[in-house]
């Protein structure tokens, strides 16, 4: 065996024994050294090739005859890496990675472990090696990761810290596993591992290309598809156009195909994203229709328990968690309601002055509210410190949202005065209509009044 | 076509309109069959880009955004229904559906504290609390298109702008010009006094204790007495920094 390299130790089982911190990259095996001219050292040949860190390793295969023992050059030794040049020769070639290493002038490869200066430039030499990889190992992989160890420099970091990265110096774990300790740059599956503030800046970096590669091909992608989509716009606006000229010009037997097909349209606009007008005539999308039908079901217990009114935003909630995934959106749950009243469901869509939207049973009436909400009023209590929404809620069972609404309906009826104040809103019952303008202070003996001044004069 | 006098004429007349309403309608069915393939040519186009682009779209918020900007510029809306290609295929119906019902559930959760006015950056700030266990990152581009689509729900939900904050407004109370200057000037330190408001926007004594008092009405101001100069002050949970607790969950 030439003194070329560096000897590097292996376990009894055959597996090279690792230096502190050193961890394995990259295994090829098949693989032949051979020097650029042969009098630096005869050919290896056919031998498992391994990445680490820290070395560049060549182990004998088991089948090789001779004694050949486990050979070593320190990355450090490296001074240049190839890239691989393609070209017609290298088709029929088994894949080469050519790397020039430093001599020191006694002919072997340098050892950066045995203290002296390589860049005193006492005569150094380099020869031009060639790992031929004749097995099936990725060769290009292979080159990345080494172009990547090599750079990384794992054994400066060491060196500093004292511990000697030279080679064969026995410190490494038995297991040689490959499994490196903590610290170092390398976390245990070789990848290079991110510390400091170098280390972050690194992750950035690899983030923002990899993110930067796949962001432009996105880009790429989205201009294309948003192309077509311009193209479907414009023939959806013919589609609509027509959708909405369309009844006029037909003759009334044609009627009921013209549905199918509009209700087809209706879909197909939504398909595409655009939302289309529901017509008179038409019901608006199938889907739509669908929809609304099964929020009608849905919406009957929530509304039971909400005292037969529900806030249009809680139903949404409510439905949308109920589903789990393919959520509707506010959109199609507007839609869905304003078909109710064309279809027959219990439950009708009601809008407020105040904007807000509500769900309610068909067979709710406001009358029964308010008889309620006067009840409410003329108890003794409510007369002498009034009504809050909160009040109102408890009472009746519904959202103090929409008591807010019973109330401020009630107030609007003629049944409730308001009184504001830093406590916020309080109804009273009115008394107003009791009281006979031409005569104001005269109390009836029947009536609110006469039981408003009782409570009130009580309370002292 | 000639034009012939008497019955016959008119039977060619009424003859030919026929002629030509069949072939409109003809016509008519090949643009749908023509819209169909079109359709079918766009949703296996939109899939090859969903195949390769689905996990940008959620993992990058920059990436969303302009995706949006540019379904605006086209004229489609890939919000608009749960049943589009876009949220079929790309998965982005989802993502904000359930996003708006998140920030549905945050804001009845502060209403108490709020009053029903809350800081947009608050809110990013709690729903990323709430989410924390997605690993999707939320962007508040992404909670203006959410609140955007709760709009159409009624009950007021809407983003207002007061000097340099983005308020989300949950309650149908109407805030005015004048509500939206006090909210402005109440930035500065969470509060305002009567005679801050005078001052700064040179309004009469009457003026600002009316527009102070609705705003106290709805619940968006707490009064506070217990200064030693006996001034006034109304506070502002939604743009003061005193919100954020007791808030959680």
């Amino acid at each position: 065996m030439s003194n070329f390299f560096s000897k590097a130790e292996v376990t009894s089982s055959g597996r090279p024994v690792f230096l502190r911190n050193e961890v394995e990259c990259h295994l090829l095996s098949g693989v032949d050294f051979e020097p650029e001219d042969h009098l630096q050292f005869p050919p290896l040949k056919s031998g498992i090739l391994i990445l680490t860190t820290h070395r560049l390793l060549w182990l004998p295969s088991s089948s090789a005859t001779a004694p050949t023992s486990a050979s070593a050059i320190p990355l450090a030794a490296i001074s240049h890496i190839f890239s691989s040049k393609k070209s017609l020769k290298s088709v029929f070639h088994s894949p080469r990675i050519r790397f020039q290493v430093l001599v020191s002038p006694d002919g072997r490869v340098f050892d950066p472990g045995s203290g002296s200066d390589y860049s005193s430039g006492s005569g150094s030499r380099s020869v031009v090696v060639t790992a031929v990889i004749r097995g099936k190992g990725d060769c290009d992989g292979f080159l990345v990761k080494f172009c990547d160890s090599w750079r990384a420099k794992a054994w400066e970091s060491n060196e500093t810290s004292g511990s000697g990265s030279g080679s064969g110096s026995g410190l490494a774990s038995g297991s040689g596993a490959g499994t490196g300790t903590g610290g170092g740059l390398y976390s245990s599956d070789g990848s290079v591992r991110m510390v400091g503030v170098a280390g972050i800046l690194r992750k950035e970096q690899e983030m923002w290309e990899s993110t930067d590669k796949s962001l432009q091909d996105a880009f790429q992608d989205l201009n294309a598809l948003m192309s077509k989509a311009k193209e479907m716009v414009t023939l959806a606006e013919k589609m609509r156009q027509k959708l909405l000229s369309g009844t006029s010009s037909q003759t009334s037997g044609n009627n009921d195909e013209d549905m199918g097909s509009k209700e087809e349209m209706q879909d197909w606009l939504l398909s595409v994203g655009i939302i289309s007008p529901v017509t008179k005539e038409s019901a608006g999308a199938l889907y739509h229709q669908q929809l609304s039908r099964q929020l009608a079901d849905f919406v009957r217990t929530p509304l039971e328990r909400a005292g037969g009114m529900i806030n249009l935003i809680d139903a949404y909630c409510l439905f949308n968690r109920a589903r789990g995934t393919e959520l509707i959106s506010p959109d199609d749950m507007l839609k869905a309601c304003s078909l109710w009243e064309k279809f027959d469901v219990p439950v009708m869509l009601r809008k407020f002055d105040s904007g807000v939207m509500v769900i309610q049973n068909k067979s709710h009436s406001d009358e029964e509210v308010f008889a309620r909400i006067k009840s409410l009023a003329t108890k003794p209590e409510a007369l002498r410190n009034g009504v809050s929404p909160t009040d109102a809620a408890m009472t009746l069972g519904i959202a103090p949202a929409m008591a807010k609404e019973h109330l401020l309906t009630a107030e609007s009826k003629g049944l409730l005065c308001r009184d504001i104040s830093p406590d916020g809103f309080r109804f009273y019952i009115n008394l107003f209509p009791e009281i006979d303008p031409c005569n104001i202070y005269f109390v009836k003996d029947f009536g609110i009044c006469s039981t408003w001044i009782k409570a009130v004069s009580t309370s002292g | 076509m000639r034009r012939r006098p008497g019955i016959g004429g008119l039977q060619t007349a009424a003859a030919a309109r026929n002629q030509y309403r069949v072939l409109g309608e003809n016509v008519a069915k090949l643009r749908t069959d023509l819209m169909k393939e079109q359709l079918a040519t766009f949703r296996s186009q939109l899939e090859e880009f969903a195949r390769k682009h689905k996990n940008d779209i959620r993992k990058n918020p920059s990436f969303r955004s302009q995706f949006h900007e540019m379904c605006a510029k086209v004229g489609v809306d890939p919000l608009a229904s749960n049943k589009g290609f876009w949220a079929e295929l790309l998965g982005i119906g989802d993502f904000y559906y359930e996003l708006g019902v998140q920030i549905v559930e945050i804001c009845l959760a502060t209403r108490p504290l709020n009053g029903g006015l809350i800081d947009l950056q608050e809110l990013c700030k709690l729903l990323r609390q709430k989410r924390k266990h997605d690993r999707e990152a939320v962007s508040e581009d992404d909670c203006l298109r959410a609140i955007s689509k709760l709009k159409t729900l009624g009950s007021g939900f809407e983003v207002i702008s007061a000097g340099k904050k983005k308020l989300v407004r949950s309650v149908p109370t109407e805030l005015n010009k004048d509500h939206n200057a006090i909210l402005e000037l109440a930035q500065a330190q969470g509060y305002v006094t009567v005679d801050e408001v005078e001052k700064q926007l040179s309004w009469t004594h009457g003026h600002a204790i009316d527009a102070l008092d609705t705003l106290l009405d709805e619940g968006l101001v707490m009064v506070d007495d217990g200064h030693r100069d006996g001034k006034r002050r109304y506070w502002f949970p939604c743009v003061s920094s005193i919100s954020s607790f007791g808030a959680d969950g």
